[in-house]
């Protein structure tokens, strides 16, 4: 683009080494460059409508999108530690509290004032966006009757017809660890789970992204699977009337986009100021509208047609089923191989 | 080539261009493998480990992992020759003016997005499918063939199926037409004549399409991930895995430097056998086939033009099942792109991508980058290919592997390679450093292509108008030139549609300052796939034609003079 932003570039990498002893910009200026590594599609378009064209009218600032994968956007941050390329990055919910304990990512703190109407489980490893959590999806012509619990994926007219979602990601990572914790196990157990996972096999299939099990939904491939409530939702309203969105007794799995501001970067007020807006009412709102997507603040209101469909309110959010992340980051790399060698494959 | 040193010079400017953008992401993925901690944050060593390696070796997953994806390059190399042929030599003997929209044809898998591509290929083969109808028309058993290998081999065959099209059609295309009649005139039928005559003198066109087809198919995981159903792992998912999810960039390097060794053995290997098979290239007598029976020869004879319209049939409509689903989902009234169902007719997502100019200005930018590429790619390929075809100088297939290496380096390696030289590679101008890597990613496939158009030079007309007093840019210009001009139009539509696709290694250096569609098209894709994405193949599709239309005119796609 520009040789000013070459040279601001290029002036940040030679000053990399220094930039622990540099305090970070403590003012927005007119002309400054913030830059958001994020999703494409629907949270892009809110994202501009509600965040990134208010910031450029207010402050005379311009906001770059750099679109992407979670995976890519997060090697590129990890790459870059300390020298970051991007001011704000979105994570999910243990990428983010890993990316916070590697030193690649900020912590959140109270200089973003809407950060006080957090849930507190929201306020962990950066600023959470999103509630967005994990459920037991199913086809009620597929099953004998209604799934309630998640042990159900063990009853006898599910045999063969489980879709289960592969691990890591968030999907997978809730699954495993709601099957430990149902059978007995935990985090710091996980074997009941993997045990059990492995006793349901054959399945039907093994899904890696939520259009994969819609398609495997169309074509009748297999009964029930693990997946995001708020996504299922909208496929199942719009062409599969027959997907029921469950919500188990032991709870739904707990998942959040996160919005995680990095450690070094030279627009730390302007970033702020992002993560201010990304929280608040009004584009939570729109989150809620249009992808079904839980709001993370708690000084929200919704119509009652539109929360009923969302986890919303203190008991919800507390009936959401967290986890001791640290334990499961730390066995991420041994689940993985575990499961591509005892389940998967 | 008279002089001995004209080869290393022609061959020089691509062997910089590897060493100045590819060596330096080879070096650094070469230097993690051999790194002893698996630490993220690790230092890294010079001091080798082989540990990595050695984990492998006692691996029995890793083991199978390696093998059974080199098993799924050869079926898939194997399926493609056998259903590229027919294609290739359907598209020869098309009128002229007809192979423009044969050649979009056989271009629709690369035009259209995997995900879409991936749906096609389920609804081929779920238990509700087209495969399981037919076979239940015929009173047999429904099968699931879908989650499994077979349906990603098959997903493999639709993608990489063009590119062995396209490096036959040339070689094939160049063919004297007169040997087959004379073949014939000797009593030859259709299945020896083929056997004896067409398959022996397109060697050189069929390795460049082996070579390519199998190191693209061994180093693929997207068609695995999707139509594999993930009960099916392939070395490039575990490479991803292990690099993007868990962040153990040793493992994954050390696999990917495996993978890239056994990939440059097997380029070696089909180097050897297709010389072998060729004697007369470097000027020995061909060697003498034993006969068959009389009565298998009459057998083969009675079913071969059948069978070959089969695979003609299969393999056509192997091609085009993608278009009909992009073409009719580009209309389809529903949020997601991946619906078989019908939900009503709209122009909304045509709407929607000319009212986004952000769509317009990412193919924009893919645009002027693929262009850029290609003709970057041709003036270094195109010297290189005639120092590989008739240089003598020694070296000559060790570089010719050496030349093919970012074809066998999984891309999602490449990406983490460039990670480690982020810092440098940011300091470039944003164009010029996407420009660097795309034509490394460009170059192996026209030199691939290109060299088997070289080999396919009639040399006595060369030497005719040396003969006739033409100093030897002369003989490039007006004789080498003009009989290269197919084979060239050719592996430059692939080279742009490669670089104009490109999203693995791309999305890694994707800056605030430079964005490619594909790389949008895919952020979007990461949610939720909308038919935004079915209008925008539509109108490549489109688009394809009508530039082939138009390249048809400038650079024929036959032999004029041979019409």
């Amino acid at each position: 683009m520009t040789s000013t932003t070459r040279r601001l570039l290029l002036g940040a990498g030679a000053a990399a080494p220094f930039a622990f002893m540099r305090s970070p910009v403590a003012q927005i200026r007119r002309g400054d460059e913030l830059t958001v590594g994020v999703w494409g599609g629907m949270q892009e378009r809110i994202l501009r409508e509600f965040v990134a064209t208010p910031l450029e009218q207010q402050y005379g600032v311009k906001i770059n999108f750099v679109l992407g994968g979670t995976p890519e956007r997060r090697a590129r941050a990890y790459a870059e530690r300390g020298r970051p390329s991007f001011d704000i990055v979105y994570l999910n919910i243990f990428e983010s509290r890993q990316a916070v304990r590697d030193g690649v990512t900020q912590a959140p703190t109270d200089a973003v004032p809407n950060a006080a109407n957090l849930y507190p489980a929201a306020k962990l490893g950066g600023y959470g966006v999103a509630f967005n959590p994990v459920t037991i999806v199913y086809d009620r012509r597929a099953v004998a009757s209604p799934m309630t619990s998640w042990k159900d994926f063990w009853r006898p007219d599910l045999r063969g017809k489980v879709i289960w979602p592969t691990y890591p990601g968030a999907q997978g990572t809730a699954a495993l660890l709601m099957a430990a914790k149902v059978w007995g196990g935990s985090e710091n157990d996980i074997d009941p789970g993997f045990r059990q996972i492995a006793a349901l096999k054959p399945f039907a299939a093994i899904q890696g992204s939520q259009d994969q099990l819609f398609t495997m939904f169309d074509q009748q491939v297999g009964a029930a699977s693990v997946e995001f409530g708020s996504f299922t939702r909208a496929y199942a309203e719009a062409r599969n009337p027959n997907i029921v969105i469950a919500d188990p007794v032991e709870g739904q799995a707990i998942a959040t986009n996160v919005a995680c501001i990095t450690v070094g970067t030279q627009k730390q007020a302007l970033a702020e100021a992002w993560v201010n807006l990304h929280l608040s009412p009004e584009c939570q709102r729109a989150y809620a509208e249009r992808i079904y997507y839980s709001p993370t603040i708690r000084n929200l209101t919704l119509p009652p047609e539109l929360t009923a469909k969302l986890v919303m309110g203190e008991d919800s959010v507390g009936k959401l089923v967290d986890f001791d992340w640290d334990v499961v980051i730390r066995n991420q790399p041994r689940w993985s191989s575990r499961f591509t060698r005892e389940i998967a494959g | 080539m008279k002089n001995s040193a004209t080869g290393p010079v022609l061959a020089a400017p691509y062997f910089l261009w590897l060493m100045a953008a590819f060596a330096a992401p080879l070096g650094a993925v070469a230097l993690l493998s051999v790194q002893e901690s698996s630490e993220l944050f690790a230092p890294l060593s010079l001091n080798p480990s082989a540990i990595q390696y050695l984990d492998l070796a006692t691996d029995p997953f890793s083991q199978r992992t390696i093998l059974r994806t080199l098993a799924l390059g050869a079926c898939v190399t194997l399926a493609s020759a056998i259903l590229g042929y027919p294609i290739a030599l359907w598209l020869t003997r098309l009128p002229p003016g007809w192979r423009p929209l044969g050649f979009a044809c056989v271009l629709v898998p690369l035009l259209t997005n995997v995900v879409v591509r991936s749906l096609g290929i389920i609804l081929l083969l779920a238990p509700g499918g087209l495969v399981s109808n037919a076979l239940a028309l015929f009173g047999l058993p429904r099968v699931n063939l879908l989650f499994g290998w077979f349906a990603v081999g098959l997903a493999l065959t639709q993608v990489f199926l063009p590119y062995m099209v396209l490096a036959l059609y040339d070689v094939l295309e160049a063919q004297e037409k007169r040997l087959a009649e004379a073949a014939a005139g000797l009593g030859a039928g259709p299945v020896v004549t083929f056997f004896r005559v067409t398959l022996p003198l397109s060697l050189q066109g069929l390795r460049a399409g082996l070579v390519i087809v199998f190191l693209l198919s061994s180093t693929a995981y997207v068609s695995a991930t999707l139509v594999g159903g993930r009960q099916v792992m392939v070395s490039g998912m575990v490479v991803l895995k292990e690099g993007l999810e868990i962040l153990n960039y040793p493992a994954a390097s050390a696999l990917a430097m495996v993978m890239l060794a056994a990939s440059v053995l097997v380029t070696f290997l089909i180097g050897r056998a297709v010389s072998f098979a060729t004697p007369w290239i470097t000027g020995r007598p061909p060697r003498r086939l034993p006969s068959l029976p009389r009565a298998l020869v009459a057998a083969l004879e009675a079913i071969g033009p059948a069978v070959s319209r089969l695979l003609l049939a299969i393999a056509l409509l192997l091609l085009l099942f993608p278009l009909l689903l992009v073409a009719v989902s580009s209309f389809n009234n529903s949020p997601q792109a991946t619906v078989a169902q019908w939900l009503g007719f709209t122009w909304r997502w045509y709407a929607a991508v000319l009212e986004n100019d952000r769509y317009l200005a990412d193919a924009w930018v893919s645009l002027k980058l693929g262009l850029a590429a290609t003709v970057v790619s041709l003036a270094i390929a195109l010297p290189a290919a005639l120092a590989l075809v008739r240089g003598t100088f020694p070296g000559r297939e060790a570089l010719s592997a050496f030349f093919m290496l970012p074809l066998a380096l999984p891309g999602i390696a490449i990406g983490l390679g460039m990670l480690r030289l982020l810092q440098w590679f940011t300091a470039l101008p944003a164009f010029l450093g996407i420009l660097a890597v795309h034509v490394v990613l460009v170059a192996p496939f026209m030199l691939a292509m290109l060299r088997a158009s070289v080999a396919a030079l009639d040399r006595g007309l060369e030497e005719a108008a040396g003969g006739l007093g033409a100093p030897p840019w002369r003989v490039f210009l007006q004789i080498v030139l003009p009989q290269l001009a197919p084979g060239i139009a050719v592996a430059c539509l692939i080279g742009f549609l490669i670089s104009f696709g490109e999203v693995t290694v791309t999305a890694f250096l994707t800056t605030a300052r430079l964005q490619t569609l594909p790389v949008r098209l895919y952020a979007e894709a990461s949610f939720s796939l909308e038919n935004t994405i079915n209008a925008i193949s539509t109108a490549f599709i489109l688009l394809t034609v009508a530039l082939l239309l138009l390249m048809h005119r400038l650079v024929p796609l036959d032999r004029v003079w041979r019409r």
